[in-house]
């Protein structure tokens, strides 16, 4: 099957490409580029079979890259199989996702990773990279066998959701991992400092009497392998940035020419810990109190964006106080981090956005708030969320399809996915203006544990294509004609557009 | 508006109520053991008119206490919670002679759980009933020993005991339900 | 009057606190006859879910439901829901098809009485959940305190100890400060937790680490108790430093004013956060905390249950 993709508004980060016009995607590749100065052109015929999608008013980039999501297989199946995941995946635009090692058994060595290639082989809806555990077991003493994982296809080292604690360890690991060119990366989390911690510690921990985790907990981690980094000259790459100093760090380290990446989550850049307390009254104090040692302006971003007449988005009223699909790892921050990380990501500290898919249970997440499983399942509100900041002015929309797209293949030290002709025809169309209410039960991953039920998104993907074939395509998007090319309202690039 | 009408002037009222003192003196010759306990809101006013009238023409001042009845009440779990009134009796009730005072007589369940209450904080030998009004459509076998003025009213009247103490006037009016307007 | 839960002190007027402390006045006048029961619950069913051991708290709720006539049941397990296998929202259903009209709580883990509230038809009263909150217990110290010294505006109100943990603080706080009065929190640094630069930032609420200096002035001294896993953790060096420092010590009880009531959640660890000395002196009002709880948690029944 081909396609004419038509009338898109066409974003291609990796080209510097912003323009409307039409794709053609033949043989599972993209076939040509046809921009605004050659509409109307002829053509010429096109290829016999070849469907028209009429992409009028939506955003038509290259597929996205997820650096972090666990997709449960194998060993926790019920949370997430590979199926599951990666049709949760293209629904949410993600053509390609970096599964993390937290399986069971734990992806340390090359016969587990055969094992997932292998289903992933099968059963996969978009591409599946693999990411190898650096220790084994995840246990954070011995290394694994990182030249045979490379092998069997691992473009990364992670232990996915722990940290080694041992500094001589991770020294080790980011020596031996720079022979192979592979970043390692850091999730950052000195446990010691926040024993059971069930949310970040601040103002709204200590009103809910939730243990904490203090925002240090993460950058003595950050620090600490950020001098390791430089030291072995590898590659470090800082999974989930969620503080405000985290950030200060690695903007530091890339300053000094640290080979040093990282990646925040669409929730991290868009909640903050105020969503743990659901319908309580925020603590009788300045929000902005959070971290003492990194005072900002602090906005109060409960209920922001009624300036665009948009009723109850992002409003954390919904929940119930204690709602367990807050709770995730590392926790929802202060305000002053949420601003931080968008600082970040639009000046090019981090290189990308990362689902941080984490699916769980229901008998995982329904219990006391304490004992509820860390995780959120993200990978279909993930665009919508990150168009949040779009819609609010607060990133422009090119940079976030960057974010989702060449920054991650960036991290991976991969060429970046585009839509330049002859590349592989790995393409997202979303229609950024769309308005949608998240419903747990139209989820398509198996884990439905969002804080987002109920809420009001707005952009949402409506064809994804892997390989040139459709993955995804939402109702009967772009059979009918929408009429000419729609100018976005959500950014100028294409305001004049006739 | 005709649906409003005075039943008892300030007069008339204090007539009533020195008509019942007397009752009460004759019925309980002597007036030794006697305790006259208001039901909150208006009993207990009406239950301290009644012993400074009988003060005024015995010479003997009776002990006065008030009963909250609001935990007694049966009808707790149709109406919702009630806000709780003081109880205060400063004296034993067990061989005292309780003389309950209330404004309004109506189904007789205020005074039905008044008993029960009464029960809980002695025995007394005997419990009498005084009321201003007698309104009829009892409920239950409760007849009051003293009565200031029978009313014969249906049950989508109101009546309505208005005291200085509480309202800043005295009488007693009828009115009628918005519904039989 | 509408309040369906009592899970925290947080979300509660000055005059609906006032309305409680009047009724619980309503409820002693019950206590002190010679016959301690009213009809007003009868026929309802109250479950005491205790998931945490607490004999004392417990049997404070089972005396003032059965004063106000309900029935009442005790389920106890220890443990969390998770570490049983067994989930605390099935275990609601359960005593909600047993025909359980209301629930008092009781838990290790902040929150679980919202948990609760979700999944119950009824009613549901905190009998403290983790670090969160325990309302009962702040609401008896409010009336305690009032009744001993006549209003609770304007009083400074000492809570000596280890905040950071401490359920009954958190409760206090809330409920003391909404009623006028100012809160000091004296305790080392790491009792406070270490973010208790926030908690000064509060209204009505001073920090100290100093107790002789916060004692200056105060109206009321509330000492909590010390749990001995906190050295293990590393909160604190010994108990003995920790007493000389923090410790109502018979030192200290004689630099108090003879007004100043010494009030304790109990149970009390004598000799370490309180001599016996104070325990027991004029001044000291923790017996009157016990008496008054069974009111409290009458008014509390009744109020929600009525």
């Amino acid at each position: 099957m081909n396609y004419l993709i038509r009338n898109g508004s066409i974003i291609d980060p990796a080209r510097r490409v912003a323009t409307v016009g039409d794709v053609l995607v033949v043989d599972g590749k993209v076939e040509r580029l046809i921009d605004m100065a050659e509409m109307g052109v002829d053509l010429g015929p096109l290829p016999e079979g070849t469907e028209v999608i009429h992409a009028g008013g939506c955003v038509v980039a290259p597929g996205f890259t997820d650096l972090h999501a666990e997709l449960g297989e194998p060993g926790y199946e019920q949370r997430e199989t590979i199926a599951t995941g990666t049709r949760a995946a293209v629904q949410g635009g993600f053509t390609m996702v970096c599964a993390m090692p937290n399986t069971n058994p734990v992806l340390d060595c090359a016969a587990v990773a055969h094992q997932v290639a292998a289903i992933a082989q099968r059963e996969a809806q978009g591409h599946v990279a693999l990411i190898g555990a650096i220790t084994q077991g995840r246990e954070g003493k011995i290394l694994t066998e990182m030249i045979e994982l490379a092998e069997a296809g691992c473009i990364a080292f992670s232990d996915a959701g722990r940290t080694i604690l041992d500094a001589g360890v991770m020294r080790n690991a980011l020596a031996y991992a720079a022979a192979l060119n592979l970043p390692v990366m850091s999730h950052c989390e000195d446990s010691r400092l926040g024993l059971n911690w069930a949310m970040h510690e601040g103002a709204v921990s200590m009103r809910l009497g939730l243990p904490g985790l203090p925002a240090a907990a993460e950058e003595i981690i950050i620090a600490r392998d950020i001098a390791l980094a430089e030291d072995t000259r590898a590659h470090l790459h800082i999974c989930q940035v969620s503080t405000a100093a985290g950030v200060a760090l690695i903007r530091a380290a890339k300053e000094r020419g640290v080979h040093v990446t990282a990646q925040v989550s669409p929730y991290h850049l868009t909640l903050s810990d105020t969503w743990v307390l659901g319908t309580l009254a925020p603590p009788p104090l300045p929000l902005s109190a959070a971290t003492p040692t990194h005072r900002g302006k602090g906005k109060n971003r409960r209920n922001t964006a009624p300036e665009l007449g948009l009723p109850s988005w992002l409003n954390p009223n919904l929940l119930p106080p204690y709602d367990s699909s807050t709770r995730v790892r590392p926790p929802l921050r202060s305000e002053q981090d949420v601003e931080a990380l968008i600082a970040g990501l639009n000046d090019g500290t981090i290189d990308a956005i990362a689902s941080g898919h984490a699916p769980r249970t229901r008998v995982e997440k329904e219990c006391e708030y304490g004992v509820a499983a860390p995780g959120i399942s993200s990978l279909e509100t993930a665009l919508g969320l990150v168009l949040t900041l779009v819609h609010r002015g607060e990133m422009d929309l090119v940079n976030t399809v960057a974010r989702l797209t060449e920054g991650p293949a960036q991290v991976m030290g991969r060429s970046p996915a585009t839509l330049r002709p002859g590349s592989r025809a790995d393409i997202v169309i979303f229609d950024p203006d769309r308005m949608w209410t998240v419903e747990r039960s139209q989820l398509a991953s198996l884990s439905k544990s969002t804080p987002l039920q109920g809420q009001q998104l707005k952009g949402q993907v409506m064809l994804t294509m892997v390989s040139g074939q459709v993955a995804f395509r939402r109702g009967e998007f772009g059979m009918h004609g929408r009429g000419g090319p729609q100018s976005s309202k959500i950014t100028g690039i294409f305001g004049n557009v006739e | 508006m005709n649906n409003r009408k005075q039943i008892l002037t300030p007069d008339e009222m204090r007539r009533a109520l020195v008509r019942i003192a007397h009752e009460i003196d004759e019925r309980n010759g002597g007036l030794q053991n006697v305790i006259l306990v208001g039901i909150p809101r208006r009993g207990v006013p009406l239950a301290e008119r009644i012993a400074a009238t009988i003060a005024d023409f015995e010479g003997v001042l009776l002990p006065v206490g008030q009963l909250d009845i609001t935990l007694y009440r049966d009808d707790l779990r149709r109406r919702g919670m009630a806000e709780v009134g003081k109880t205060s009796i400063q004296h034993d009730l067990t061989a005292k002679v309780v003389v309950l005072v209330d404004d309004v007589l109506y189904t007789g369940r205020t005074v039905r759980a008044a008993l029960d209450a009464i029960a809980d904080l002695g025995r007394p030998d005997c419990i009498q009933l005084a009321v201003l009004i007698d309104r009829g459509h009892r409920e239950l076998p409760i007849r009051a020993d003293f009565v200031g003025k029978n009313v014969p009213t249906s049950r989508s009247e109101h009546v309505m005991v208005h005291l200085r103490e509480i309202d800043g006037e005295d009488e007693v009016v009828i009115e009628r339900t918005k519904a039989e307007q | 009057m509408s309040r369906r839960h009592m899970i925290d002190l947080d979300q509660i007027s000055a005059e609906e606190i006032e309305e409680i402390l009047v009724t619980t006045d309503s409820m002693k006048e019950v206590l002190s006859r010679e016959i301690k029961q009213v009809p007003a619950l009868r026929g309802r069913t109250v479950v005491n879910m205790f998931f945490e051991e607490s004999t004392r708290t417990r049997i404070s709720f089972e005396l003032a439901a059965r004063a106000l006539s309900a029935n009442i049941v005790n389920f106890t397990a220890r443990g969390s829901s998770v570490e049983k296998g067994e989930s605390l929202i099935d275990t609601v259903r359960t005593l909600q098809a047993l025909g359980a009209d209301m629930v008092v709580i009781r838990h290790s883990q902040s929150g679980a009485p919202y948990l609760v509230a979700q999944h119950f038809h009824g009613p549901v009263i905190n009998a403290g959940d983790g670090r969160h909150a325990h309302p009962s217990q702040a609401l008896l110290d409010l009336f305690t305190i009032r009744e001993r010294l006549g209003q609770l505006a304007g009083l400074k109100v000492v809570i000596v100890g280890d905040i950071l943990h401490s359920r009954v603080a958190r409760s206090d706080i809330w409920g003391l400060t909404r009623m006028g009065a100012h809160v000091t929190l004296c305790a080392p640094p790491t009792l406070l937790g270490p973010s208790h630069y926030w908690l000064a930032t509060w209204p009505g609420i001073s920090i100290s680490h100093r107790l002789d200096a916060a004692l200056e002035g105060a109206d009321v001294v509330m000492a909590l108790r010390i749990q001995k896993e906190r050295m293990q953790g590393g909160l604190l060096p010994s108990l003995r430093e920790y007493s000389r420092h923090y410790g109502l010590t018979p030192e200290r009880l004689a630099r108090l004013g003879e007004h100043t009531l010494i009030m304790h959640p109990g149970p009390m660890n004598e000799g370490v956060e309180i001599s016996p000395e104070a325990a027991t002196a004029p001044n000291s009002v923790i017996e009157a905390q016990v008496t008054n709880g069974v009111a409290v948690r009458m008014a509390l029944l009744y109020r929600l249950g009525g």
